[in-house]
């Protein structure tokens, strides 16, 4: 399948999901450390919850001399544990506050919306991959107990090819993402940059009109790249951050290699270079629609 | 030459879509900031046709447009989008209740070949350790911990033996006990989910914990009904083992099932087989979280106050039989019978 090979060409940290509408979109993973900090800001909120609750459940205990407001602070600080991931993900749209924090969102890997059962599976194995490693360091009786020694080797074995798989894997994918279908990624933000194909000092409807044409040889010689490093350029000289000696140069290497006559590059090197990518990006869309592809100036 | 000429393809189809998407953007940017839950009926409805339109749009310029920043813009409203409609949805009415008495028993049945693997893990335990106390009754120590034990061993006197099924020598008022449940719940229910978990290194830590859990089981059996205890025991242990034993097979069960993708992953990768198996099997065990709550819930209160042997096998026959009830009936399709299409008249059969 097409999908599968083009799967494989992705960088690493690159998350392709195909949703129900069959448009693949692509998200970045999310990285260990972010990770690591929204999982103490989170680890931070659950505790303070459990000591609260502790407290006053001390307190209630130690004034009505009754065991009940104990033993219900007890079931609901475990719940408050081990629930709280799975109901922040469940009901703020795959994020706990420590992700909402760092614009993180857990996403299901196949492209079917985030279910219950996935949120449930990968919050599961949050235990056993902090906790236990934890333990076996800090007190590995209590977790091996009468167990031969060497029984600590596959264990430990397994226990580092475990929590070293987010920091191996393609998508930083935990054990817990694997059992649960899913996987972390940034929320994306891009904002919408002026377009500067476009005469923003015109009315829309106008009709365009050239100040200068080049032909279809001056413009089959730059690509893509080269288009939108042009475009970056405009872009600053619009923002006033670019110098007008750096138009020129580029004004004067783009004339000389495409082989343009004429004094416009010197006058007016914004305008000239405008035209020129008004007309470039046109023929290489152009170009498209046929199906041809030019990523830049070596790509033949 | 000069001339006019047509304003550029992608320009004028950013142009003629731009309110559209700014109008995505703003929703999808609430949606994710405040939740869904702030969104209107009307605006609600309008999400996912936007979503769509803009799903569009961004296939159309990455096929023809040569603007970077235009693609890349709708690149990232699609997946800010994506999020915003297929991030979990909020919940629907009901939705426990299907949870509980749907997904629950379909899933349990589903696996059932790993539920009698994890049942005979089990019984394997509790067989092999009551085979080794009747040869020498010094392996108790081996099975069971001190802790757990509580002096129940085999050198505790036969009276003090039968003295801790009826709650005497330390009769504990009803708010410890209440306490004594909660924990009891909370201990039980992460040995579940732990029991799940391991499944997570091919099931094998999984099968390990099943066994021994089976043998301190096997282990109470023999050192009781050594000193002729073995009905008292039952009517003490049966209450609540229905549904905490019961969980922690069913645990133990959603664990190997984990174990079992990984080792036999089909025509999958062995990852999306875990991912499969993973979300399958984690009904199973929030499933079974209730029933160790309502086990915690017997064993801390029901079977401390109430001593009497009948009454308590009248109380276990009343849990089998919701127990087996809700994991065997609850959530079948209900079966619809077809009825024949008459042939119209005339025709040749």
């Amino acid at each position: 399948m097409s999908a599968a090979a083009e799967t494989a060409t992705l960088p690493k940290g690159v998350l392709e999901v195909v949703g129900p509408e069959g448009v693949p979109l692509r998200f970045e993973t999310a990285s260990v450390a972010e990770r690591f900090v929204a999982y103490l800001f989170d680890l931070f909120l659950v505790a303070l919850t459990g000591i609260i609750l502790y407290i006053g459940g001390v307190l209630a205990t130690a004034v009505s001399g009754l065991g009940e407001p104990l033993a219900l602070v007890i079931a609901l600080a475990w719940l408050v544990w081990k629930f709280y991931y799975i109901g922040f993900e469940m009901w703020w749209q795959g994020a706990t506050p420590g992700k909402r924090l760092l614009g993180l969102k857990v996403v299901s890997a196949d492209g079917s919306g985030l279910t219950l059962d996935g949120i449930v599976a990968r919050n599961l194995m949050r235990d056993l991959e902090v906790f236990l490693p934890l333990t076996i360091l800090l007190a590995p009786q209590q977790v091996l107990g009468d167990a031969p020694w060497w029984l600590a080797l596959p264990a430990g074995g397994w226990i580092l090819v475990m929590l070293g798989l987010p920091f191996f894997s393609r998508e930083h994918t935990r054990a817990g993402d694997l059992v649960g279908g899913t996987r972390v990624v940034r929320v994306p933000k891009t904002a919408l940059r002026r377009d500067e194909a476009v005469r923003h000092s015109l009315p829309p409807d106008a009709p365009v009109v050239d100040a200068w044409t080049f032909s279809r040889q001056q413009l089959s010689f730059y690509g893509e790249h080269e288009l939108e490093t042009l475009a970056a350029l405009l872009r600053d000289a619009q923002g006033g951050k670019a110098r007008p000696e750096d138009l020129q140069v580029v004004a004067h290497t783009i004339a000389r290699k495409i082989g343009f006559r004429g004094s416009a590059p010197n006058e007016d090197p914004r305008r000239f270079l405008r035209a020129f990518y008004e007309q470039q990006r046109a023929h290489l869309e152009r170009q498209l629609l046929f199906g041809k592809r030019k990523a830049s100036k070596l790509d033949q | 030459m000069k001339g006019a000429r047509k304003e550029l393809r992608s320009v004028s189809f950013r142009r003629e879509r731009e309110a559209q998407w700014q109008e995505l953007d703003a929703l999808v940017e609430r949606a994710l900031k405040k939740g869904l839950g702030t969104l209107s009926e009307g605006e609600l409805r309008r999400l996912p046709v936007l979503y769509r339109a803009a799903l569009s749009s961004l296939s159309v310029a990455r096929r023809t447009a040569m603007d970077r920043a235009l693609v890349d813009y709708l690149e990232s409203l699609a997946a800010r989008a994506f999020l915003a409609v297929y991030g979990s949805r909020k919940s629907t009415r009901g939705a426990v209740r299907r949870a509980l008495f749907e997904e629950f028993p379909r899933r349990v049945r589903a696996l059932a070949g790993e539920v009698a693997l994890s049942t005979a893990m089990v019984a394997l335990g509790a067989v092999v350790a009551w085979a080794l106390m009747q040869v020498d009754v010094g392996w108790y120590d081996a099975f069971v911990a001190p802790q757990l034990a509580g002096g129940r061993d085999p050198h505790a006197s036969t009276e003090m033996l039968r003295g801790a099924l009826y709650g005497e020598g330390g009769q504990m008022d009803s708010g410890m006990l209440s306490v004594f449940a909660s924990s009891l719940f909370v201990h039980n229910a992460g040995i579940g989910m732990m029991c799940f978990a391991l499944g997570f290194a091919v099931g094998i830590p999984t099968l390990i914990l099943l066994f021994t859990n089976g043998l301190m089981l096997g282990a109470f059996l023999s050192l009781y009904a050594d000193r002729g205890l073995l009905y008292e025991l039952c009517g003490w242990l049966l209450p609540h083992g229905i549904p905490e034993i019961g969980a922690v097979i069913l645990c133990g069960a959603a664990g190997l099932h984990m174990g079992r993708s990984m080792l036999v992953p089909g025509r999958r990768t062995v990852p999306e087989a875990i991912g499969d198996a993973g979300r399958r099997a984690s009904m199973v065990v929030l499933g079974s979280v209730v029933l160790f709550a309502i086990a915690g819930l017997i064993e801390g209160l029901f079977r401390q106050l109430v001593t009497d042997d009948t009454l308590r096998y009248a109380f276990a026959a009343f849990n089998a039989i919701w127990f087996f009830g809700w994991l065997l009936l609850a959530g079948r399709e209900r079966t619809t019978v077809e009825r024949p299409v008459p042939l119209p008249e005339g025709s040749k059969a």
